[in-house]
């Protein structure tokens, strides 16, 4: 019986069979679906990494006994480096899969939230063994700088963030080629958009209430954007005050951006009764009108303003012990094809 | 017309003549219609690379980025890698009835889909990683090209006997410098990989993300990992592997150019667009 599974896992045939079948996934996975589908159905399946972790095993069994019986030539230590480093790769994946961190924040300029909370992330994973009390301190997005430019290069954006605690707290600037690196974790740039302030005031013009409002950005057909409260998926309101225990209306929230002054525009306000939610708002509103910035808007019995205009950004948080072990095999591997061949150009020329 | 689009025209011109000289070489059995054929595409070659030199001058931004960029680099490396060989060993004649025509297809086809240059380059293609990775990728082009048509070439000699295939070299020869190139765009497939991936982690913070254009890339390296798997181990050699050369370069070119060609997957999400 482990005569026979060795026997089949160290055959050369196995090996043919799952680059075949590897390969075929791959086509299916870029022709038949696509993107997200792709993921779901194939390469994120426990299956298409278990055959993966079969060709790494079979790797062992089958390819290190027979090159180990030859001769050390350059051709054969190409190979056992080349083959070696699938072996790396694989135990680098596996290190980092229990000890990873992956989450994504998401700021407002001026905002700075704990960077161990879990509560602090839109999205977070992590490994088995990853401890949390690594992400130490705070995380702050200072400002987002637009048409920002490095050696004349222009990065469009970019995010002047710090992170950490006390004396070790580091600031920088990342944009999209580069990242902020503290203790191992690493920050990207990942994405960004308006985040409005909407003041309310009272009938005497008094200040009530402000709060920042992210708002999405959505393509339209004709190329442009619109940007708005809602979801990715399309405009919608929201309840406002958004953080007060008895909000008062139903608020959608439109921005156009000035095309001269940068962070100027107007807003568009839409004013509903408030609706619990998932219900879908009265058909009219009780108010809508425009307002350019810092101007009232008559919303029945308050007035509206939009106040500024700040940049939220979403970021990428990192942290990947295993990662070294895994770029180093990938060079490994290169390495190795190139011993091999200029190993074989020799042979051959004799 | 800008002096860019002449000369490149021109190269596409030249290639042409140079396609039909080697395609009616074979046909008629003339083998100074090679001659022509060769010298056709060096002839090609040269505006081919002032139409590159002064897309590049025009705005100091690297032209390799959009899909007929891209081709026109791809296309440029295989007549340079065709035209090395070439004039170094003068060994196999008739090689180029398979390259110039693949050549002069698609950089006829490049030629329709071309835009006007870039102004800016997309922040996230500001990276050193991008030059390894095209010229790995467009040298590994250049290479399979050229061992399909040492493919082409053993499946010729080993049908017809006299004339043209009496001159070329034995099929054991021909055979090994199809395997030669294969191993060598191989390794430049291998270059394009893990450039992409350290790329990949510079950007977003991951190596492989199985996105499209990375699957794509696995692809032509796998096709090729199983031919030399097939080789080696498994002790194929000459018909089988020419067909196998053959097939793969089609594999080849819809992967690179057909349909996953897009610089859009490459960082997606919603952002305000400055
Ligand atoms: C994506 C996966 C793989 C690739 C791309 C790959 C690639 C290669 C390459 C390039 C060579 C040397 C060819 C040359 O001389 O240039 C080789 C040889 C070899 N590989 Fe792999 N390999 C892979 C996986 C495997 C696996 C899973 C096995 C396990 C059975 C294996 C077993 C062998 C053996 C036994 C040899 C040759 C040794 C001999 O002469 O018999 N390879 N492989």
């Amino acid at each position: 019986m482990i005569r026979n599974i060795y026997k089949f896992l160290s055959s050369v045939k196995l090996a043919m069979a799952l680059l075949v079948v590897i390969l075929s996934c791959c086509v299916v996975g870029v022709t038949i679906y696509r993107g997200v589908e792709a993921g779901t159905h194939i390469f994120s399946t426990f299956w298409f990494n278990g055959l993966l972790v079969m060709l790494v095993v079979n790797v062992c069994f089958c390819f290190f006994p027979r090159i180990l019986n030859r001769k050390l030539t350059l051709i054969s230590l190409g190979m056992i480096l080349f083959h070696l480093s699938f072996v790396a790769i694989l135990g680098g994946i596996v290190f980092n899969s229990l000890f990873h961190f992956a989450g994504l924040i998401r700021l407002t300029e001026g905002e700075t939230l704990p960077s161990g909370d879990l509560q602090s992330y839109d999205f977070a994973e992590q490994g088995r063994f990853f401890d949390i009390g690594k992400l130490r301190g705070d995380t702050t997005l200072i400002k987002m700088h637009v048409g920002h430019r490095v050696d004349g290069a222009d990065k469009k954006v970019a995010y002047e963030i710090s992170v950490g605690e006390g004396e070790a707290k580091k600031q920088g600037i990342i944009f999209i080629t580069k990242h902020l690196e503290y203790r191992g974790f690493r920050y990207f740039c990942d994405r960004e958009g308006y985040a409005v302030l909407i003041v309310l005031y009272d009938k005497m013009g008094r200040e009530l209430y402000g709060g920042y409002y992210p708002l999405q950005s959505l393509r339209q057909e004709d190329g442009s954007y619109l940007y708005t409260t809602g979801t990715k998926d399309g405009p919608g309101s929201i309840a406002y005050p958004y953080d007060r225990p008895q909000p008062l209306f139903s608020l959608q929230v439109a921005y156009r951006p000035s095309k001269i002054s940068e962070r100027g525009g107007e807003a568009f306000f839409q004013v509903w009764p408030l609706t619990h939610e998932g219900e879908r708002p009265e058909a009219k509103p009780l108010a809508e009108g425009k307002a350019a910035l810092g101007e009232m808007f008559d919303a029945g019995d308050y007035y509206l303003s939009l106040k500024e205009v700040r940049y939220w950004t979403a970021m990428f948080v990192r942290y990947d012990p295993g990662l070294p072990i895994v770029l180093a095999s990938l060079w490994v591997g290169f390495g190795g094809m190139v011993i091999t061949f200029i190993g074989r150009m020799r042979r051959m020329r004799n | 017309m800008k002096a860019e689009l002449v000369c490149f025209w021109i190269a596409v011109g030249l290639y042409g003549v140079s396609t039909f000289s080697y395609i009616f070489g074979l046909i008629a059995r003339q083998e100074k219609l090679f001659t022509v054929g060769l010298y056709g595409a060096l002839a090609g070659f040269i505006p081919h690379t002032i139409a590159i030199g002064l897309r590049w001058s025009e705005t100091g931004i690297s032209p390799f980025i959009s899909i007929s960029e891209s081709i026109t680099l791809g296309t440029f490396m295989a007549v340079l890698i065709f035209l090395i060989f070439q004039f170094s060993t003068k060994k196999v004649r008739p090689l180029g009835v398979l390259v110039m025509p693949v050549v002069f297809v698609l950089i006829g086809w490049a030629g329709t889909l071309m835009k006007e240059i870039a102004t800016t380059l997309a922040p996230a293609l500001q990276s050193a990683w991008i030059w390894v990775h095209i010229i790995g990728a467009s040298a590994g082009f250049g290479s399979v090209l050229v061992a399909a048509a040492f493919g082409l070439m053993y499946l010729l000699k080993e049908r017809s006997s006299g004339g043209i295939a009496n001159k070329l070299p034995e099929l054991q020869t021909l055979d090994n410098l199809s395997y030669r190139f294969i191993a060598g765009g191989f390794i430049m497939y291998g270059l394009m990989i893990v450039s992409g991936a350290f790329w990949s982690n510079q950007v977003k913070g991951n190596y492989w993300n199985w996105d499209p254009v990375e699957v794509w890339s696995l692809i032509s390296w796998l096709i090729y990992g199983i031919y030399l798997h097939l080789r080696i181990t498994f002790g194929w050699r000459g018909r089988k592997l020419a067909w196998y050369a053959l097939i793969a370069l089609i594999a080849m070119i819809i992967s690179y150019w057909g349909i996953p060609f897009s610089v859009e997957t490459f960082h997606k999400g919603f952002r305000i667009e400055h």
